[in-house]
């Protein structure tokens, strides 16, 4: 067991700027494979005409996940130094609602708009100034929020903790029920196809 | 106000470099691509399997787990950015607000100096290149037939805004908690995931305009 | 079969994989389990604890009046002995409940307990369960008695002896000891130093690097 790296100081601080910045580039690269870096396509995904961004995103999911399953089973990887955030369910759920409707407004999200922006796309330069102003906002209006932003903290809770289920059990179940929505997208954009064509 | 003025010229500065190096690559692989054929006109390839590339992005994912401990994201390197600028710009005031002052930190070390920071700058070369090699650099605006560019702009900077708040309060973006919370089964970061489907699902009627 | 597999396209080929691999995982369980972690039997019967990895309490009271936060010091006593008196920022997990507790692995583990017998158990199984960084308090609590809470000095000491020993006692003064002079102090006459049990001690997750994480 000698994963994650950093954690067990194979290397230090400095180094591990080198090595987001060589993350950041297969992010990036990723992103862009996957048309996330045209707002049309991200957005096509509220409109059932082209579920790539659920597509790349499951697919993505799924493989981390069964990775990190794996790795941590056969002792490679140790999953308890793996950082995940605390659950504060309501501001999570707000925000995101937050998120969900700047994402359809605005047509990325903030990883995205910097793949956008570095094709070229002028929005993105608009939408990456909203994001920052957006932050700006947010530390301003802190002092105000910020009883809501630490209420309903539940810890560090996975969801085989919350319903009371095996860990591979809902790897199985995630893994179908991405299998399941990619079945349902296929059809989806076939059935969209279709009704563009008659139109 | 000077902070948005400072940022615009800074995003100002950010575009003209950036077409700058495009101009240059474009010409770099012009030359490759004149060498093979007689035309110079590139045409943009279609995208990639999005199954293909999503693997693809979970094996990034996965290494980041693997050699870092964590996951990726985006918007945090916008709070490192914000929180950098307002330093720069009224110092006392970043440290008496408690939003900027845990971004600050003791002030040994440059809030840009910052994991996200470093991984976004990768996202931007990762995009940049990916785009180049399949002749995806066009620039543009990407909106639908039906609205004109300035409402686009305004659209775009007012869903950053949401976006930026939003990111904030959930603690985390699509990257940081969608993607890398989801793969590590965090309940926090599903619960957010189908709240931003939700969300998206939600005003994308009164939205159809901007993008059919 | 065969043929039907290889003519389905390569995205139905991984969700087949992705499939599968669920389908296992069920069988798997919680990889959070430590019951999980691979033991080498053979590796093991040939490591032994090597003097570097045995630490005596002077080096310890360096490291807390240092206020170091890179190592988790572990009471492997039970709660009762535990109750009565800790060394100070012990945490008590009896050798029992090694394997449930959230030890991390990124960190230096300091053991100690009655004797280094209890210890070097405790160590071996932290060891079989892949703990890079385990050591051994020399001789436990009791050499924290004798050396850092009650030294003792006999009066015809030399005079270098007596200058070791006047800095023994700022050390041990810290600790709430009382350092003994002459052979009249029993250790039955003396009190042990009252020690609060912290209400909730915080597990030590990481190694004292920046943290800012999140998106």
């Amino acid at each position: 067991m000698n994963a994650p790296f950093y954690k067990f100081d194979l290397f230090g601080f400095d180094v591990s700027l080198i090595i987001a910045f060589v993350i950041g580039i297969g992010f990036g690269f990723a992103l862009e494979r996957g048309g996330f870096g045209s707002a049309r396509i991200l957005a096509a995904q509220f409109y059932f005409t082209n579920m790539r961004v659920l597509k790349v995103m499951f697919t993505a999911i799924v493989t981390a996940m069964l990775g990190v399953f794996y790795l941590s089973f056969i002792g490679y990887l140790d999953l308890s130094l793996v950082y995940i955030s605390d659950t504060y369910i309501i501001p999570q759920v707000v925000g995101g609602l937050i998120l969900g409707m700047g994402f359809i407004i605005g047509g990325y999200c903030p990883g995205t708009s910097f793949v956008a922006f570095s094709t070229g796309k002028k929005d993105a330069v608009f939408f990456i100034l909203g994001v920052t102003f957006g932050v700006f906002i947010f530390a301003e209006l802190y002092p105000f929020i910020e009883v809501f932003y630490y209420s309903t903290n539940m810890g560090r809770v996975t969801l085989p903790d919350f319903f009371g289920l095996s860990y591979g059990m809902v790897v199985f179940l995630v893994v179908l029920m991405a299998l399941g929505a990619f079945a349902a997208a296929e059809w989806g954009e076939r059935v969209m196809a279709k009704k563009g064509e008659s139109k | 106000m000077v902070l948005t003025e400072k940022i615009e010229e800074v995003i100002e500065w950010l575009g003209e470099k950036m077409t700058a190096l495009t101009h240059i690559l474009a010409k770099i692989k012009l030359q490759v691509t004149d060498n093979e054929h007689t035309s110079s006109h590139i045409e943009a390839k279609p995208y990639s399997n999005p199954y293909y590339v999503g693997f693809g992005l979970g094996l990034v994912l996965l290494a980041a787990f693997v050699i870092m401990g964590r996951g990726l994201g985006a918007s945090g390197a916008v709070s490192s950015v914000v929180t950098f600028g307002v330093n720069a710009i009224a110092p006392e005031y970043a440290q008496s607000n408690d939003y900027f002052s845990t971004y600050i930190g003791d002030g040994s070390v440059s809030p840009l100096k910052d994991w996200l920071v470093f991984e976004v700058l990768g996202v931007i070369f990762g995009g940049f290149l990916s785009g180049m090699l399949a002749g995806r650099v066009k620039g543009g605006v990407e909106k639908g037939p039906r609205v004109k560019t300035r409402t686009r702009f305004i659209f775009a900077f007012i869903g950053g805004t949401l976006m930026g708040f939003g990111a904030k309060l959930a603690r985390g973006c699509t990257s940081g908690q969608a993607l890398t919370g989801g793969a590590l089964l965090g309940l926090g970061s599903w619960a957010f995931m189908l709240a931003v489907f939700a969300g998206g699902y939600a005003l994308a009627y009164f939205m159809r305009r901007q993008w059919t | 079969m065969k043929n039907y597999i290889m003519n389905l396209s390569g995205s139905k080929k991984l969700a087949m994989v992705g499939l599968v691999l669920g389908l296992v995982a069920v069988l798997l369980g919680n990889p959070y389990d430590n019951t999980y972690a691979k033991v080498n039997v053979k590796a093991l019967s040939v490591e032994s604890i090597r003097d570097s990895e045995i630490i005596n309490v002077k080096e310890l009271t360096e490291w807390i009046i240092e206020g170091k936060v890179d190592y988790s010091l572990v009471d492997l006593r039970d709660e009762e002995a535990y109750k009565e008196y800790f060394i100070p920022t012990a945490v008590n997990i009896p050798t029992s409940k090694l394997l449930e507790s959230n030890l991390m692995r990124n960190l230096k583990i300091l053991l100690y307990c009655e004797n280094n017998i209890k210890a070097a158990q405790a160590w071996f199984v932290l060891k079989s369960k892949d703990y890079k960084s385990v050591y051994i308090l020399n001789d436990g609590i009791d050499a924290w008695k004798d050396e850092i809470l009650f030294p003792k000095i006999s009066e015809n000491a030399s005079a270098n002896e007596k200058l070791e020993f006047d800095k023994m006692v700022e050390v041990s003064k810290f600790f709430g000891g009382s350092p003994q002079v002459g052979e009249t102090g029993s250790k039955k006459e003396i009190t042990m130093p009252k020690i609060e049990i912290p209400a909730a001690v915080p597990m030590n997750t990481g190694g004292g690097k920046p943290k800012r994480e999140g998106c």
